[in-house]
């Protein structure tokens, strides 16, 4: 063992303490060293004589500069450490008072890097907790999210059918639980009517197999997890409660667990509750179990589960993956017709809920990131501009012995200082974005994880301060060697004569603008992409008419509505008080509404034909009521729609879309032909056809759709399709008053029976380009800052041009040279640096805009227009950015320039 | 400032002085602050000791000098306080006027 103090430890000491105390107390310190290090081991006793010892250099050095006494000498170590912090507050002090005395250059620097940091930290906020931070569960690189993928229609993580996920279950030795949960978008996630205490209300379920809770690593709080034997349909009355739920509802009592509560009228043991920070996207309010009937468990064809897995202790991801193929292989082979295009697939939880929204988060950051480099070239030129007025102040410093590095040093204390000002200023910014943000946030970014409650934390400070920093150097450094680069007295005597000095601080100054023009095209043609894709997407029709038409979502519970005729019941009775209901013009009701997010799909066949297509022939089935295409504005096209005599004594029927009819029936007239869907040999005679409407976005094709009656019976997505129903009402008055009617129409037929989720149909669609909207307003507004700063650094070039220049130009005007030629000369000077920052700009515009791509809507991320569009702009702003100097420069009185 | 005065003899100083005293020819600052901790079961913190002694040695309460340097403290050389003749006479002027006042009081605070 060795009898030293820990490297750094002794330098500390002898750099802080008085230097007649360094010995005594550094011998001091090292015995006890030694001693804590026998008895509690090294690790510790290292981190106590660190801490020691700067708790003794802290409490020696203040206790000397509170009481001012004479002490020992000090040593000359410290002497020297002493002046460099005492010149760094002296350059602080000094700092303060220079950016005090210039108000007009300190408010446009704080602003623009306020904007800059402000803005990059929100992002950074956003995408960390989106992209970067570990989910909220232990181990969570483990747990992977399945899929099944059906490469020949290009998707490679669709649902999963039931009897597949048992036998991947069964079968895969790979990981150590697999759990599979009702899939469903999270913009509609399933709910159940909670009744009994209280009004009768709709809560949030996830259906999901009892492992669930297990693969994510999360126990209950109070009471137990799912049992095995729980997933087995008539035993699954068990649930689990959120922690918001049970105190909201019940009052956060913890005896309700193990009593009944409610749900859909049937009654459900409370087993447990979740801990109050599990987080999951959809934000179930209830977990219950996912309790299949055995005629849906042995489904091999409809699609309709997610599924997470954890990953056995040792399992790669690439040995996961082979077994799972070769699950995969042996299910294609026993049963070719369900899955032979099929095969199991899985990615990591994080990416399968971050999905498509990444690339668009990297690009927001990476807007932020130009308007971040764009604010330091701006406040880099106005530092240079600064550092031109102060070459007598530093040239003085140099003579009197200044050297270089102590100049270069106060320059960089001073840029540093305003960094860390506009940092300040940029949090505040932030906090007030995340705010609006979290208000804001559209539904497809709501389920990410983190994004609730982001905010600003210890990273997103750290990266403030570590961003307002490297600005501070990184827009400091350039400047500070320019300005310090002098031979000594030239500029005493430059600075006298008045003569267009500082030539390579102009040409770096021409630099950053150049710099900032180019990056502030990029960011323009980026927003001018986005804004058009969005144009271009609004002015897609949905193929029906969105205005003056209320949703509004009904579920029938099993337990008071166990059958067909008791279901239709229901529905005809508020079909007919919603009809007869004041400013109702017409009432219908579907399974799957337009922009909801939910709808399935399922293999068809088509009597007397084989179909030969490269891909799976499916159609998405959708039930709806007699009044449903006219109340929604679908055109019907050919045949007929339905009516009331379309019902379960009646020749079974089906109405096809457009999309439908041109795939599978191409020259030829589907009507009178008979289809059957997901169900071999019953068979749905096609009456009509009807438009195409988006379903899943405006920017998503139309598929192939089947309609069929409410009325008829329809089990291949298991029984009870048509008990659950969004209710679409159009009206010719304020949508939103409408909300009462209907509700008032539901109550007047079951009490019991709460609705969700009562919106405008024209808001489903709002809400379905919502992330697309706040990508382009982000973008443009981090344009519309480039552009202002950008403005503003050409503005002050050229102003600091003509006061270089003055005498220069009044000798040109006494030789007789007009206004427009002075004109001329500016504008040619700030032409050249447009040109070549507009230039460069479109080059990176090019490079950079085609990562933009999956976001873009019609128009190609290299438009020519656009491109000649913003160059444009950009050239305008730069014009009247360099006017006001140059009219200046035309007004230059040759008398007045030539005395000065 | 002239003459023992028991103003201007702080708690902690007079602790730091007696605990001095008890040391002998070896207190030095580790030895100081152990002496309190096993006395009076305050664990005080290492700066307030240096601060202290140095403090009173300034104010003429004490001199110190170098010990020879030790090889089991790495070389370096421990200072080592005695009081100077000023502070006993604070001491007993101080243990004085506090015996003077507590006179009497024994048998309320008892």
């Amino acid at each position: 063992m060795s009898a030293r103090l820990p490297r750094g430890v002794e330098a500390l000491l002898r750099r802080l303490l008085p230097g007649d105390l360094v010995e005594p107390i550094a011998g001091d310190l090292l015995e006890e060293y030694l001693d804590a290090r026998a008895r509690r081991g090294a690790p510790r006793a290292h981190v106590w004589v660190w801490w020691q010892a700067i708790r003794l250099a802290a409490t020696l050095r203040w206790d000397r500069a509170a009481h001012g006494r004479p002490l020992p000498p000090i040593g000359d170590d410290l002497r020297a450490t002493g002046s460099v912090w005492d010149s760094i507050r002296q350059d602080v002090i000094f700092g303060a008072r220079m950016l005090r005395r210039q108000p007009g250059f300190t408010a446009v620097a704080l602003v623009a890097l306020s904007l800059g940091i402000g803005a990059s930290t929100a992002m950074f906020s956003i995408v960390d907790a989106a992209l970067w931070r570990p989910l909220p569960f232990p181990r969570a690189d483990r747990i992977m999210s399945l899929a099944e993928q059906r490469p020949r229609e290009g998707r490679w993580f669709g649902p999963i059918a039931p009897a597949d996920f048992f036998d991947w279950r069964r079968d895969n030795r790979s990981f150590s639980a697999l759990a599979a949960y009702m899939s469903q978008p999270i913009s509609r996630p399933v709910s159940y009517n909670l009744t009994g205490t209280g009004e009768p209300e709709r809560v949030r379920a996830l259906q999901a197999s009892p492992a669930f809770l297990g693969v994510l690593g999360i126990s209950p709080v109070v009471g137990r997890d799912f049992r095995p034997e729980e997933e087995i349909f008539g035993r699954h009355r068990v649930v689990l409660l959120a922690d918001s739920l049970w105190r909201r509802r019940f009052g956060a009592d913890p005896s309700i667990v193990g009593r009944a509560i409610s749900f859909d009228g049937a009654p459900y043991e409370v087993i447990g509750l979740l801990p109050a920070r599990f987080w999951w996207p959809s934000a179930p309010e209830v977990i219950v179990p996912l309790a299949l009937e055995d005629s849906d468990r042995a489904l091999r064809s409809a699609h309709f589960l997610d599924a997470i897995g954890r990953l056995r202790d040792g399992v790669s991801e690439q040995q996961a993956r082979d077994d799972l193929r070769a699950v995969g292989v042996r299910l294609a082979a026993a049963f070719p017709a369900e899955n032979a295009r099929h095969a199991p697939n899985f990615r990591s939880l994080r990416d399968a809920l971050v999905g498509d929204v990444r690339p668009a988060l990297l690009i927001l950051l990476g807007a932020v990131a130009f308007v971040m480099l764009i604010a330091c070239a701006n406040v880099a030129t106005l530092l240079l501009a600064r550092a031109a007025g102060r070459q007598r102040e530093l040239s003085v410093r140099r003579a009197l012995g200044a050297t270089r590095g102590r100049v270069v040093q106060q320059m960089l204390t001073e840029s540093v200082a305003i960094a860390l000002a506009g940092g300040a200023a940029g949090l505040l910014l932030a906090a007030w974005c995340l705010a609006v943000f979290r208000a804001i946030v559209p539904a497809q970014l709501a389920g990410l994880p983190g994004i609730a409650g982001v905010g600003l934390d210890g990273r997103a400070l750290a990266a403030a301060l570590a961003l307002s920093t490297a600005s501070g150097l990184i827009f400091g450094v350039l400047p500070a060697l320019a300005a310090s680069d002098r031979r000594l007295g030239s500029s005493l005597a430059e600075e006298t004569r008045g003569a267009s000095g500082g030539a390579r601080a102009h040409r770096l100054r021409s630099t950053f603008v150049v710099a900032e023009l180019a990056l502030s095209l990029v960011l323009l043609a980026g927003a001018a992409l986005l804004i058009l894709s969005f144009r271009n997407l609004m002015n897609v029709s949905p193929g029906f008419q969105p205005r003056r038409i209320l949703t509004a979502q009904v579920t029938l519970p099993w337990s008071r509505y166990p059958d067909h005729t008791r279901t239709m019941a229901f529905f005809d009775a508020l079909y007919e008080r919603l009809g007869a209901a004041p400013r109702v013009e017409r009432v219908a009701a579907t399974t799957s509404l337009p922009f909801d997010g939910a709808d399935s799909r399922l293999n068809f066949e088509i009597e007397h034909r084989t179909l030969d297509s490269p891909t799976p022939v499916r159609v998405h089935p959708r039930l709806v009521s007699p009044g449903y295409f006219s109340t929604m504005g679908i055109p019907v096209v050919r045949g007929r729609g339905f009516t009331e005599h379309d019902d379960a004594s009646s020749v079974q029927v089906a109405i096809v879309n457009e999309a439908a009819a041109r795939r599978y029936w191409p020259g030829d007239d589907p009507i009178g032909q008979r289809i059957s869907i997901g169900a071999p040999d019953r068979w749905l005679q096609i009456v009509g056809i009807v438009g195409d409407t988006r379903h899943e976005g405006l920017d998503a094709d139309t598929d192939p759709a089947a309609y069929l009656p409410q009325r008829q019976p329809f089990t291949s997505l298991g029984a009870g399709f048509e008990r659950s129903m969004a209710i679409v009402v159009r009206t010719d008055a304020d949508v939103a008053a409408m909300a009462a009617t209907i509700r008032g129409a539901v109550a007047g037929v079951d009490a019991l029976l709460p609705i969700g989720m009562v919106r405008p149909m024209t808001d489903l669609i709002d809400e379905s380009v919502a992330s697309r909207r706040l990508d382009f307003m982000l973008v443009s507004a981090f344009a519309l800052v480039a552009v202002v700063l950008t403005a503003a650094g050409l503005y002050g070039v050229m102003a600091y041009v003509v006061v270089q220049r003055t005498r220069e130009i009044g000798v040109r005007m006494a030789l007789g040279a007009t206004r427009a030629k002075v004109l001329a000369l500016m504008f040619r000077q700030a032409g050249a640096l447009t040109a070549v920052g507009v230039a460069l700009g479109v080059v990176g515009a090019l490079l950079l805009t085609r990562s933009m791509t999956s976001l873009l809507f019609g128009v190609s991320a290299a438009d020519p227009i656009v491109l000649v569009l913003v160059s444009s702009l950009l050239t305008l702003v730069a014009v009247a950015a360099v006017a006001i100097p140059s009219s200046r420069a035309t007004r230059i009185d040759p008398l007045v320039a030539l005395r000065d | 400032m002239a003459g023992p005065d028991v103003s201007t003899l702080g708690e902690f100083e007079h602790v730091v002085l007696l605990a001095i005293l008890r040391l002998g020819d070896e207190a030095y600052a580790v030895a100081v602050r152990d002496e309190i901790l096993e006395r009076t079961g305050r664990d005080v913190s290492r700066g307030s000791i240096y601060i202290t002694l140095d403090r009173l040695e300034t104010k003429g309460y004490l001199r110190s000098h170098l010990a020879d340097p030790t090889p089991e403290r790495g070389g370096r050389a421990k200072r080592y306080y005695t009081l100077r003749p000023r502070a006993v006479e604070a001491l007993k002027e101080s243990r004085r006027a506090l015996v003077a006042l507590w006179r009497g009081l024994e048998s309320v605070l008892a």
